[in-house]
């Protein structure tokens, strides 16, 4: 018992490795803050010309003005459904199709052309069409963020899969495990990193598309929202949202990260 | 009727990128009885694994008939367990999870699971260790884990295709010690395919020699030595005559294996 208790490896408190993470997080903090003044007073002394840039200290007063209003939480609560929703159908769907297709040779080269195409055509050059079929409601923006996400979890769980270690694979068939045993016992727990990873991806372009979707045609939504500000030259109120999604963005992908590291983290023969 | 009897077995592999098919090993019979250790040498090649895993069951034979306990082999079975060379662990399961990955498999009922994993973990010396993962164990740990996956399900007959292949010189004699004292409380049937002469001859009742082109038996060898075995015996006279023995078997084989570079 005592050995473990001295050399367990699994929690670290050792300093090094703190210092090492308050030490990034404080560089970039103070990129950013760096960032800010060089803007704020780039605009204050007109190297640039503050109708077209604002200034952080405007933008922030902005925030605090639209974050009080109805207006704003209606925006970004239709955003945020039209990406949940889609975004959840992608995972729904793309996880067990990058399971099966991963697994199966015969199915994989039957549909991997279509899915190819699809992956690397630019999905957003279908929204006419989805407009055409869906309406400019939520349900075409649902679709395009599905569409935007699905591709990429599907490619990566296909990876993981076909990464998978052959020998792990015949060591579960040798205790007899069953096609059932082997998805849920071995593939899928060591294929999650790229499952992750692909899900990380479709963040990104589920945002994007959501948003983009919202521009092209809509009656709400933070890409609305940027549209109406942008005709407007209302760089303020525009910056905020962008910010938002930003900070939206940028705090579920790293939540994913975080994931990835913890579910890489044995891999890691370090 | 012995516990293990193959009869006139073949296994053919398909040949990459051709129709052809090549012959791993042919005509091998061999019986071996319950309660025995048999260990398996011969030249890198010869068709060691293969034979192993048609026992386990993982490979389909052209010819010939495997039984165990008068029951044809036609896939795996929890009478059978294998331990691989490396690399069959779980990375992202502790120790502890490991070993319940076969118990698990084969259907263990819930209750048994922990407390069965637990004691086998701590049978091959790893109590300390349950909640480690393989990355943080050494080559020799990862084999115990390996060793004690494949007893925990409480198997008839242990296949062990090269455990120790990956380990030091010193390390394998005390894994090969541990393996013995383990094996000598119930006497499981063992099957042990190894590179070293000197390990078959210390932990075989028999050693196996295979040949090459294709695999086949090219005799047994009884090993008449007392047990317990010690590390004593490799240097007593029995021990280097049967060293020599096998040697020269072994060697024969490899100057084939010299011939066919020259022709080729
Ligand atoms: N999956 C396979 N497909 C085709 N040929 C194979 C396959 N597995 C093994 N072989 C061939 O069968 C022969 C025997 O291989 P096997 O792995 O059984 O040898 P081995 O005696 O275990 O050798 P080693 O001591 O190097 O492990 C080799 O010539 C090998 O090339
Ligand atoms: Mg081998």
């Amino acid at each position: 018992m005592t050995v473990t208790d001295q050399i367990a490896p699994r929690r670290t408190f050792a300093i090094g490795p703190v210092l090492d993470r308050y030490y990034g997080a404080g560089v970039s903090t103070v990129s950013v803050l760096l960032f800010l003044l060089l803007w704020e007073f780039a605009a204050e002394w007109n190297w640039i010309n503050i109708r077209f840039t604002s200034q952080p200290s405007q933008v922030f007063r902005a925030a605090v003005v639209l974050f009080q209003t109805p207006v704003f939480y209606h925006h970004a609560w239709v955003s945020f459904s039209e990406f949940v929703l889609g975004f959840a159908l992608a995972l729904v769907v793309s996880i067990p199709v990058g399971l099966v297709l991963g697994t199966s040779r015969r199915v994989r080269l039957f549909v991997e052309p279509p899915l190819m195409a699809l992956y690397t055509a630019p999905r957003l050059a279908l929204l006419p069409i989805l407009i055409v079929w869906l309406g400019i409601g939520m349900a075409s923006k649902v679709a395009v963020v599905f569409l935007g996400a699905v591709f990429p979890i599907i490619v990566n769980t296909i990876a993981g899969v076909r990464d998978a270690d052959q020998r792990l694979l015949q060591a579960a068939r040798a205790f007899g495990a069953n096609q059932i045993d082997i998805f849920l016992k071995v593939l899928i727990p060591g294929s999650l990193p790229a499952i992750l990873m692909g899900v990380r991806l479709g963040i990104g372009r589920g945002l994007l598309s959501v948003i983009v979707g919202e521009m092209f045609v809509s009656e709400a939504g933070i890409g609305y929202q940027l549209m109406t500000y942008g005709q407007g030259m209302h760089m303020n109120n525009l910056l905020v949202y962008a910010f938002v999604v930003s900070f939206f963005g940028y705090g579920l992908t790293m939540s994913v990260r975080v994931l990835e590291d913890r579910v890489r983290s044995w891999r890691s023969v370090a | 009727m012995s516990q293990i009897e193959i009869r006139d077995v073949s296994i053919e592999y398909k040949k990459p990128k051709s129709e052809e098919t090549f012959v791993a090993i042919q005509g091998i019979n061999l019986a071996i009885e319950k309660g025995s250790f048999v260990t398996i040498v011969g030249a890198s090649g010869c068709g060691k694994s293969t034979l192993l895993l048609a026992l386990a069951g993982l490979i389909r034979r052209a010819r010939g008939s495997i039984r165990v306990e008068g029951r044809d082999v036609t896939g795996p079975g929890p009478d059978r367990a294998m331990v691989f060379q490396d690399a069959s662990l779980l990375p992202w399961r502790s120790v502890h999870g490991n070993v319940r990955f076969g118990l698990e498999l084969q259907r263990w009922s819930r209750d048994d699971l922990n407390e069965r994993a637990a004691r086998f973990v701590r049978m091959v010396g790893l109590g300390g260790f349950a909640d480690y993962h393989p990355h943080q164990l050494s080559g020799g740990m990862r084999q115990r884990v390996n060793i004690a996956r494949a007893l925990a399900v409480d198997p008839q007959v242990l296949l062990m295709d090269e455990p120790f292949g990956a380990l030091d010189a010193q390390t394998r004699e005390v894994m090969g010690d541990e393996l013995l004292r383990i094996w000598e409380r119930d006497k499981k049937t063992a099957i042990f395919v190894t590179h070293s002469i000197d390990e078959a001859i210390f932990l075989g009742d028999r050693v196996v020699v295979m040949g090459r082109n294709p695999g086949h038996i090219r005799d047994v060898v009884e090993i008449d030595l007392p047990r317990p075995r010690a590390a004593a015996m490799l240097d007593s006279a029995a021990f280097i005559a049967y060293r020599r023995k096998l040697r020269e078997y072994i060697a024969g084989d490899m100057q084939s294996l010299q011939m066919i570079k020259d022709v080729a």
